[in-house]
């Protein structure tokens, strides 16, 4: 059961970029009657547009009081529009959740509550962090550790659920489930192994 | 049965450099997570009573995240010792940690921010 906000994120930021990305090639082409552009055209505006790049910034060069209040006003806008749809973007996330949370039955419920709740002991991950340093560690650290210890089980319970259903059982989860989820794991690479040194070229 | 078979199998893989120790490495260790443990495993689709067994295994993995992720980050950067960047480096290729680690990080800032608007405010009144 991931957490559906999780997901959303990296297709979310994947998004930003490339639209970020289409706005620049619009918006040094505006002088250019291609304003209009659609962003199919952007490649071939791209292509058509390093002429135009290298023009733009020779003019720069060589006159810099006319270009300059238009570029710096573009630099402006551009990290104000990111910000502006990032929290759009959060906004309307939240409302998903907020939509999807009030839908649940009393069973889910619980088992969100569960998971939004559940967290390891400062006292105890600080404990065990420091008696494998053997010095002091700050406060950052230590949440940092637990909450990716966190996500760290919830992959492994996730992929144990998956390889308890593929092989037509039922929960509660079994430690064979486990260890086949970890043996997964491990060729994805997802678990962190320093015990075994590879020799590359013998 | 077949479980504690299991189990004692999976100890011994843990076993390396300790041969003839029946018990195994890890089992003489007191439990730390249990009851979280086993909070987060129904949170994150298990039953409600997990398997004794299997929070056992999942605790036993959690240490060694945590102890492999200590020794890594305290090769790297400033040597010794453990820094916050040390773990966003070693974490930066996982989509899922990365993001949690910089939210996390992110909502303790501003939290402490608001803590601190809000004592302020009390001792100015």
């Amino acid at each position: 059961m991931a957490d559906p906000a999780r997901m959303i994120k990296p297709e979310v930021k994947a998004e930003r970029t490339a639209s970020a990305n289409e706005e620049r090639p619009k918006s040094e082409g505006a002088g250019d009657a291609a304003a209009a552009a659609k962003p199919t055209d952007v490649n071939k505006e791209s292509s058509s547009q390093d002429p135009i790049k290298e023009e733009a910034k020779s003019e720069t060069a060589a006159g810099e009081d006319d270009d300059d209040p238009s570029s710096s006003k573009r630099l402006k806008l551009e990290p104000e529009k990111k910000k502006e749809r990032r929290q759009k973007v959060d906004e309307d996330e939240i409302q998903k959740m907020q939509v999807l949370v009030s839908s649940f039955s009393e069973e889910q419920l619980n088992r969100y509550e569960m998971y939004r709740r559940s967290a390891f002991p400062k006292a105890a991950i600080k404990r065990l962090i420091q008696s494998i340093t053997g010095s002091s560690v700050s406060q950052n650290v230590v949440i940092a550790m637990s909450g990716i210890s966190k996500v760290f089980a919830g992959e492994i319970v996730e992929e144990a659920l998956d390889v308890c259903e593929k092989w037509g059982e039922t929960p509660p989860l079994q430690p064979k489930h486990m260890r086949e989820a970890v043996r997964r794991l491990k060729s994805k690479d997802q678990i962190p192994n320093t015990k075994h040194k590879q020799i590359l070229f013998h | 049965m077949a479980e504690e078979e299991d189990e004692a199998g999976y100890d011994e893989e843990l076993d390396d450099g300790s041969g003839g120790v029946d018990v195994g490495g890890h089992g003489k260790r007191k439990r730390l997570f249990s009851k979280e443990l086993r909070c987060m495993m129904y949170g994150f689709g298990d039953d409600q009573n997990p398997y004794t067994e299997s929070v056992d295994i999942l605790e036993d993995l959690v240490i060694e995240f945590i102890t492999e992720m200590t020794h890594k980050a305290m090769s790297i950067g400033r040597q010794g010792r453990v820094q916050v960047e040390d773990i966003v480096f070693l974490i930066r290729k996982d989509p899922r940690k990365f993001a949690r680690v910089k939210d996390l990080l992110t909502m303790n800032e501003e939290l402490k921010r608001a803590r601190k608007a809000f004592d302020e405010a009390n001792y100015g009144s």
